[in-house]
């Protein structure tokens, strides 16, 4: 299985490599260490700190010089009005909230419908040239999205999928597919092949064996595969700002990053919609946290 | 891998089952990455435009030579190089160093990874917008702080070198933790026992370091290398909003390039003989990539 | 502990992928030389609308604009349903905003996938160029001889907003076509601190720039001066633009298609030294990439005694809310003043504002009823009303009108304004033109550039762009 958080933090002798000779001379160097990792911490999680105190502040407290660390007055209207129109209505951000999901949500589970199979067929079946079409699938992944935006928009033109929301839902799946197919390769390996072969003893076809065998077995994969999926899709700015413009269609990295550049810009409301945006996928995040590793290298990493 | 076949028909069904299962995947590929770069290589060679329409003219290898023979391109080339050697090297060392110091930690690892796996997860654009905002030199709280210490107001993101500075800082801070996630799956899979036998030989710390700890991480720590450097190749985000570019064009990536080529004046047959070029730099270090996970893998 | 790795099983690719490859590019060299492989038989010019008005629909309808997200395009879409509703009850308005950065691209690329959202796309005026050679936009200028009353307009407003080709300093030419009726004007606006430097604007560039520079020295913590110096947009390149023409420069000789030694003279090159070196060292320190928003806060946080700002995008200067200047209105317009540009060898002001133009790719009816509101929207009386909801009118009637100078403390600038006007070169590579203006200016703003290579640079990149139509490929570079 890949690392995990939980792994990491369980303590035990057996966890405990400081050699006995070193503890005393390094009561010293430890106190350090933890200083430094303390202050390495601080450092990274600042912004994030940031952008949550500057979402409950008022705008004029936002542009305080000196910054204004404690002691201003909170307010929640930046989160109201990430949700709500200035008519009282839904904001046009909330409707780009809602695009996302969908967007993400979609093309998600068309990745994992395209994925899984072929990734147990890659690692149960003979296939020609096996390690070639898995290069190839990889390296449709790590092409730079503005060189690819290029020929997807004249090939949108032509069947009509500029500014839709099925286009972008199309290209985030094509994106996914080679990641679905590597991560669960992975995990699709670590179910022993026995299984399936005693099924088709018994009688079962292969299908049936993968079906009622192997299948269930790969579900906690495949949702944390999923999960990976769906932080792409979610976060994904390059095809959203080139592929869409009309408010319908358009989802929230885009969205978030026009409310820059206006006549004002209202930080506070920045703020507040970063927040809004990045909570979901911390949340998946750490629900996926035992698969991080195989997750951020396409699963091509894993222990 | 192939279980043994017990006869020809199942050899076939198994065929039949591989094509059935395989090719809706590669089918997408193909429609959607494989023919999308193949209509680009042919407008590679011609000078064909998005918006003006009409008949494509051949060029042969124009775009190519222009392309390859442009002093605006080497600039952006020197720029993308800088920024990549310079963001993977300080999130190498920063991201090996956190992950070496949390594997030292005998107790709250779990909470402290956590923590630091934030900024990975964030989007470029909410990293993007927020340390504009950070940086801004008037009210960004890192002038703010430096003005308590008595450091006067640094121009983050409007000077040539503070400029690259500050894309390099920025893509460093989302970018540690996952140096950092992979240098930790190195670091606590080294076996005990090699530790043990060490100590008893009284070697020296960094004797264990350099002999022990580093050869058994470096291969894993490689590859996170490699594939940062092909992530940060490709970096168009993170410019568009901090900087778009500026001072002047001194932030401009190959991707951003790339983009001005297509979309302002919508020279579609040079971007995409720009955008092939891009495709074979990543190829090559796709395979590099690929190389040492086969190493890794054999060692 | 276990150590072992399972990495994904793989290899290099092998003889197939290059074989692979080598057919991919087979294929693509027979793909140029079979040759024509043309997907779009693209239009040469700008289809004709009808000279009439046609039949209108009955039926409910969506008339969309696209513009970018600032405080006019809520105005106009508010307006306009309030207003247009009552003629027209079936109809109802969509004005689509996108981020400012993104509003040439986000209305070009629809442009390119002869598919649009919007149906009357609000295009800047230096755009018209490239959407009328791609045949992007409707030809009314049959349209605009039966239905508008031409002489009601200062004329170059006409030109500036809706003829191609157009002079960028030119009287309207009776014969050229229009593309485009004006929708909303704009020019800079000089904003001053009565309170800082007195109820009396400066009159001329130099005495402007001593003012602000005594201002800035008389008041630690105020910086003289504030203007767009970012390099995207048009916003350096407008800045350069203003002071280049107040200082006697031309950006080109439209004639001879001549940039390089026209924009890079010696009065160009005067311009780009004040800007550089007198006007530069009196903005705040960080502010090399400010533009309309960052110049806004800069003034309504009391940190700048001279800013130059569009018109329309003044108007949350006086809210005070967004303001630390005071908490009501009044207060406010105590401390700031708006006045015209100050002259100095010439008066000229840059053109700013936007028209509005059919898409030609919208569907028929939505096409009729665009023209239909474009012939209600430029009425004496809708014109007025628009004045009097926060909008800049070009009609001379309404620009006189005390609905319009009575709306806002900026508008007595703009009327006082129209005669004064030049814009950019009006061509279809302005896209590619006024980003290596941008680009350079803001450079030689930051410092990566000295001002004169700078503008030196500007001249032969521009020029290489208007000289490009028959190099072989490498076009964009």
């Amino acid at each position: 299985m890949a690392v995990s958080v939980d792994e990491a933090v369980s303590t035990g002798p057996a966890r405990d490599r400081t050699p006995p000779a070193r503890r005393l001379g390094g009561r010293g160097r430890s106190a350090l260490e933890v200083a430094l990792l303390t202050v390495l911490a601080v450092v990274m999680l600042f912004p994030v700190l940031w952008m949550i105190e500057t979402s409950i502040k008022e705008n004029r407290d936002v542009y305080a010089v000196p910054a204004q660390f404690f002691g201003f007055t909170v307010t929640m209207d930046h989160f109201k009005d990430v949700f709500v129109g200035p008519d009282g209505g839904r904001s046009a951000l909330s409707v780009a909230f809602l695009n996302s999901a969908v967007v993400a949500g979609v093309s998600t589970v068309l990745a994992t419908v395209l994925g899984v199979p072929a990734a147990w067929a890659y690692s149960r079946l003979a296939v020609k040239a096996r390690k070639d079409q898995l290069f190839f699938i990889l390296s449709t992944r790590f092409m730079p999205p503005v060189v690819v935006v290029i020929p997807i928009f004249l090939m949108y033109r032509q069947v009509g999928l500029i500014d839709s929301k099925l286009g972008l839902i199309l290209i985030y799946t094509a994106f996914n597919v080679p990641f679905t197919i590597w991560m669960m390769k992975g995990f699709v390996d670590e179910v022993p092949a026995e299984y399936e072969d005693a099924a088709m003893l018994d009688g079962y076809t292969r299908l049936q064996a993968f079906w009622r065998f192997t299948l269930p077995l790969l579900v906690p994969g495949i949702a944390a595969t999923a999960v990976f999926a769906l932080i792409f899709s979610w976060n994904e700015f390059v095809f959203a700002i080139f592929l869409t413009s009309s408010d319908s269609v358009r989802t929230a990295p885009p969205a978030i990053a026009g409310l820059i550049g206006g006549t004002t810009t209202d930080w506070g409301l920045v703020a507040a919609a970063s927040v809004v945006f990045a909570l979901p996928v911390l949340v998946f995040a750490y629900l996926v946290r035992k698969h991080l590793v195989a997750g951020v290298t396409l699963g091509a990493v894993r222990r | 891998m192939t279980p043994p076949a017990p006869g020809r028909s199942r050899r076939l069904s198994d065929r039949w089952l591989a094509v059935a299962f395989i090719s809706p995947a590669l089918l997408l590929l193909l429609a959607m990455s494989v023919f999308p770069l193949l209509w680009a290589l042919y407008l590679s060679f011609t000078d064909y435009s998005a918006t003006r329409g009409g008949p494509a003219r051949s060029v042969g290898f124009g775009n190519y030579t222009a392309i390859l023979t442009s002093a605006q391109v080497h600039q952006r080339a020197l720029t993308t190089l800088v920024y990549v050697v310079g963001a993977v090297t300080l999130q190498t060392v920063l991201g090996f160093g956190i992950a070496y110091l949390i594997s030292r930690r005998t107790h709250g690892r779990g909470v402290l990874t956590t923590l630091f796996l934030v900024p990975m997860m964030l989007s470029p654009v909410v990293v993007g917008l927020f340390w504009r905002f950070m940086l801004d030199a008037q009210f960004g709280v890192i002038n703010s702080m430096l003005g308590s210490l008595g450091l006067g107001p640094v121009e983050w993101l409007t000077r040539q070198r503070t400029a690259l500075i500050s894309l390099i800082v920025v893509d460093t801070w989302q970018w540690t933790p996952f140096i950092m996630l992979i240098a930790l799956a190195g670091l606590t899979a080294v076996p005990k026992y090699l530790y043990e036998a060490a100590s008893i030989d009284r070697a020296s710390e960094w004797f264990r370091f350099r002999t022990i700890t580093l050869p058994l991480v470096w291969p894993l720590l490689l590859i996170a290398v490699l594939f940062r450097a092909i992530e940060a190749f490709r970096l168009f985000d993170l410019v568009y909003i901090l900087t778009n570019g500026g001072p002047g064009v001194s932030t401009e990536t190959l991707s951003f390039h790339v983009y001005k080529v297509a979309f302002l004046g919508f020279n579609t047959g040079t971007a995409s003989a720009y955008g092939i070029l891009m495709v074979l730099v990543v190829i090559v270090l796709t395979q590099l990539y690929l190389r040492y996970l086969n190493k890794l893998k054999e060692g | 502990m276990r150590y072992q790795q399972r990495i994904g099983r793989l290899s290099v690719p092998g003889r197939k992928v290059q074989l692979a490859t080598a057919a991919m590019l087979l294929v693509a060299t027979t793909m140029v030389a079979c040759g024509d492989g043309q997907d779009d038989g693209g239009q040469a010019s700008a289809p004709k609308a009808p000279a009439t008005i046609p039949e209108l629909t009955n039926d409910p309808l969506t008339l969309s604009f696209i513009w970018f997200d600032w405080p006019p395009a809520q105005a106009l879409e508010a307006f306009a349903n309030a207003e247009y509703k009552k003629e027209r009850p079936n109809a109802t308005i969509k004005v689509n905003t996108v981020p400012n950065a993104n509003w040439h691209d986000a209305m070009f690329t629809q442009f390119a996938a002869r598919k649009t959202d919007f149906d009357i796309a609000i295009l800047d005026s230096q755009h018209i160029g490239e959407a009328v050679t791609n045949g992007n936009i409707l030809d009314i200028t049959d349209f605009v001889k039966s239905n508008i009353d031409v002489a009601a307009y200062n004329p170059y407003l006409l030109a500036a907003y809706g003829q191609f080709p157009q002079a960028e300093t030119g009287k309207r030419d009776e014969n050229a076509s229009l593309y485009g009726l004006p929708l909303l004007g704009d020019t800079w606006t000089m904003i001053y601190r009565k309170d800082l430097i007195g109820d009396q604007p400066p009159q001329t560039w130099d005495e402007m720039i001593s003012v602000a520079e005594k201002c800035q020295a008389d008041h630690p913590g105020v910086s003289g001066l504030a203007f767009h110096q970012a390099n995207g947009s048009d916003a350096a390149a407008v800045t350069y633009n203003t002071v280049n023409g107040v200082y006697g420069g031309n950006l080109w000789d439209p004639k001879t298609r001549k940039i390089e030694g026209v924009l890079n003279d010696a009065a160009g090159q005067e311009a780009m030294d004040v800007l550089v070196n007198r006007m530069k060292p009196l903005t705040a320190t960080g502010s090399g990439n400010w533009f309309i928003d960052e110049v806004n806060a800069a003034v309504a946080q009391g940190k700048a005694c001279i800013a130059f700002n569009w018109i329309a995008a003044s108007g949350g200067l006086l809210d005070p809310k967004q303001s630390t200047l005071g908490s009501t209105r009044e207060q406010i317009l105590d401390k700031l003043g708006f006045a015209t540009l100050p002259s100095q060898k010439t008066n000229l002001v840059p053109l700013g504002g936007m028209g509005m133009h059919v898409s030609a790719y919208s569907p028929e009816a939505n096409q009729v009823e665009a023209l239909n509101f474009m012939k209600w929207f430029q009425r004496a009386d809708i014109q007025k009303k628009w004045a009097a909801a926060g909008g800049v009118p070009s009609r001379t009637d309404a620009l006189q009108s005390p609905e319009f100078l009575n709306a806002g403390p900026f508008n007595q600038v703009y009327a006082d304004s129209v005669p004064r006007m030049r814009d950019m070169w009006n061509v279809p590579e302005y896209a590619r033109l006024v980003d290596i203006e941008n680009t350079n200016v803001n450079a030689a703003l930051n410092g990566a550039k000295a001002p004169k290579d700078a503008l030196d640079d500007i001249a032969k990149e521009q020029q290489a762009v208007l000289d490009s139509s028959s190099r072989r490929g490498g076009g964009g570079l």
